[in-house]
């Protein structure tokens, strides 16, 4: 939205073309300039500036929504609203289970079983709607090389024996699960700049990154002038991406 | 009349011609007339037109202003003043505690900024006041309406619905207690629906975006002119990754106080904003401190902020103009925003614990 060329934004062509001389062709350059800086820039009168910048602000506004009608969204559509972990108190605690739409952080010291309660997860958000699960492919960004496919299977055979009864369904649950091994930050954060198309074109329905502290650490030394900023940089630049895809597509990520 | 020309919000290309041309004064100008204007500095007869009719515009408003007029004076005594404010509303947050260090509540027509760690309640307090804001004027509250921004997504509607079923729960006891018509009527439109419906959303995914909206919020301000909160939860979230440019930066959020300051003003509502915290690495310690610089410390007329104690979070009014320094503790439970002692069952101390304006009626009733 920020991005949006002012020609988009329905700005006369001659306006456009005396902006671009100054170097202002996005929305974002237009609305960071002063009153003064833009009455200089453009030309106009006091009264004309303030007429544009409403045309622009505008076009790069979000849309309004009352609660009410978030709330009726959701409403029609319960079950997708939360992806249940089959632990009861988990799921109680949570109100439901791993929420679809937002961000879910699970930390804990090694050991402890984070890996593992993402793998059955991923089998989860495999199975039908009618089973609790999301009926949709998974996306696993894996950094520590610790996703085992022989475990997943071990899982799902001995979880639900009844629905993974043949092994053309095991063979079926294992192909929608897209693994990425990813060892470096910068490619994490091209990993995660380009799920958008894969997540229509494969239709996803879980994103699962293992694990996000294990690469800042290894590459980040905090002791060193400058690599804090970086690092929070790029957190949160992945961060705000991210929940972008989350709240887009309805995923819990 | 004796306005000098380069004083007029014209174009600049155009008050160039006019200065070259040799015009000093308004007066001038108006003098010349259109035709006169176009030939003296070479623009056509519907620009000068144009210009003449700004012209004009400017020196009558001047001339109001000179002759006392109203609207565009903010000029007023103290004695105005204090009235005005004594009869103002404040937004309570169910937290009496809170309410008390606060004067009453969150005030109408200030900034009050919100700082604290992750986790600590900021957002819960947000929700807690777009829903307290829409409490009825007979049990104490402002009648009007909230808009939430959400630069962070972390605004979650069963979260607002648990909060208001409380809200209302907590009014309907009272208007049992206190067995009056007009608390029952009021209840009839006080419904979940209705708070619903009337906290308006806005997503913010980056600071392009939540500057558009703050251009625009006047114009919607005037179309809904019964709103009394405007909320931005996570005014820093936006400013703080992906800027090289840090007095830009400044620049940006000075611009945004300026305006929000305007928008508390004119439209008399509470602007709320939430911060997060930074490490400021000193010599031998580090300290956590607001976000977005020292500058921006001063945009905000009352700044809380919340922190942990091993688990209890308390809450420390940072900077207030009228109130001092305190720290009180409060919890979050399912229902929302409340104190951490539980008040006194009895049902003329709940009316004292929602508004201390309620006092007066429950000891007549006592009585």
């Amino acid at each position: 939205m920020a991005a949006k060329k002012l020609r988009r934004a329905q700005l006369s062509q001659e306006m456009c073309e005396r902006l671009s001389r100054y170097q202002i062709t996005t929305c974002q350059d237009f609305l960071c300039l002063s009153l003064l800086e833009l009455m200089k820039v453009t030309g106009q009168s006091y009264y004309e500036v303030q007429k544009l910048l409403c045309k622009v602000s505008r076009a790069c506004a979000p849309k309004m929504q009352t609660a009410y009608e978030m709330k009726l969204r959701k409403s029609v559509n319960p079950s997708s609203a939360f992806l249940s972990t089959t632990l009861h108190s988990l799921d109680r605690v949570l109100h439901g289970g791993v929420p679809c739409g937002s961000l879910t952080e699970i930390t804990s010291p090694p050991g402890c079983g984070k890996t593992q309660f993402c793998i059955m997860l991923s089998v989860l958000a495999t199975l039908p709607v009618s089973m609790g699960g999301l009926d949709g492919a998974v996306i696993y960004i894996d950094t520590e090389s610790a996703f085992s496919a022989e475990r997943l299977i071990e899982m799902a055979a001995n979880r639900f024996p009844a629905y993974f009864d043949s092994d053309e369904k095991l063979l079926c649950m294992s192909r929608s699960i897209h693994l990425y091994r990813e060892l470096t930050c910068c490619c994490v954060l091209k990993r995660i700049m380009s799920l958008e198309e894969e997540i229509i074109s494969k239709k996803v329905k879980l994103i699962i990154i293992d694990s996000v502290a294990s690469v800042v650490r290894k590459e980040f030394d905090t002791k060193l002038q400058g690599n804090l900023a970086e690092r929070s940089n790029f957190l949160t630049r992945g961060a705000s991406v991210l929940k972008y895809l989350a709240e887009e597509f309805s995923i819990p990520v | 009349m004796q306005r000098e020309v380069g004083t007029l919000p014209l174009a600049p290309a155009l008050r160039a011609r006019l200065a070259a041309a040799g015009f000093q004064t308004a007066q001038e100008l108006l003098d010349t007339g259109p035709c006169g204007l176009s030939k003296e500095i070479g623009i056509s007869r519907e620009e000068a037109l144009e210009a003449l009719q700004v012209v004009r515009q400017e020196c009558h408003g001047d001339a109001a202003r000179t002759a006392g007029g109203s609207g565009a004076t903010r000029k007023c005594t103290a004695l105005e003043l204090l009235e005005e404010e004594q009869t103002q509303g404040f937004i309570i947050t169910f937290c009496s505690a809170l309410d008390n260090i606060l004067g009453g509540g969150v005030q109408l027509t200030k900034i009050t900024e919100i700082c604290g760690a992750p986790g600590v309640g900021k957002t819960q307090l947000c929700m807690q006041l777009a829903v307290d804001v829409q409490i009825p004027e007979c049990f104490g509250g402002v009648a009007g309406e909230a808009v939430f921004i959400d630069t962070e997504g972390s605004f979650m509607v069963d979260r607002v619905v648990d909060i208001a079923a409380a809200c209302v729960q907590h009014c309907h006891l009272i208007a049992e207690a206190q067995q009056e018509e007009d608390l029952r009527k009021a209840l009839e439109t006080f419904s979940l629906e209705n708070i619903l419906s009337h906290i308006y959303y806005f997503r913010c995914r980056d600071y392009t975006e939540l500057l558009a909206q703050v251009y625009l919020l006047p114009e919607f301000l005037s179309e809904h002119s019964k709103v009394r909160l405007v909320v931005i939860d996570g005014i820093a979230f936006p400013f703080r990754h992906d800027f090289e440019d840090l007095s830009l930066r400044t620049r940006l959020l000075n611009g945004l106080a300026q305006q929000l300051i305007i928008i508390a003003n004119d439209h008399k509502s509470a602007v709320v904003l939430t911060n997060q915290m930074t490490t400021r690495i000193g010599q031998s310690q580090s300290t956590l401190v607001p976000a977005l610089g020292e500058s921006w410390g001063h945009a905000a007329t009352v700044r809380l902020i919340f922190h942990w104690d091993n688990s209890q979070r308390l809450a420390t009014l940072y900077k207030s103009p009228s109130q001092k320094e305190s720290t009180i503790a409060y919890h979050i439970t399912s229902q929302g925003f409340r104190d951490v002692q539980p008040p006194a069952v009895t049902h003329s101390t709940e009316g004292t614990e929602l508004n201390p304006r309620k006092r007066p009626r429950t000891e007549e009733e006592k009585q």
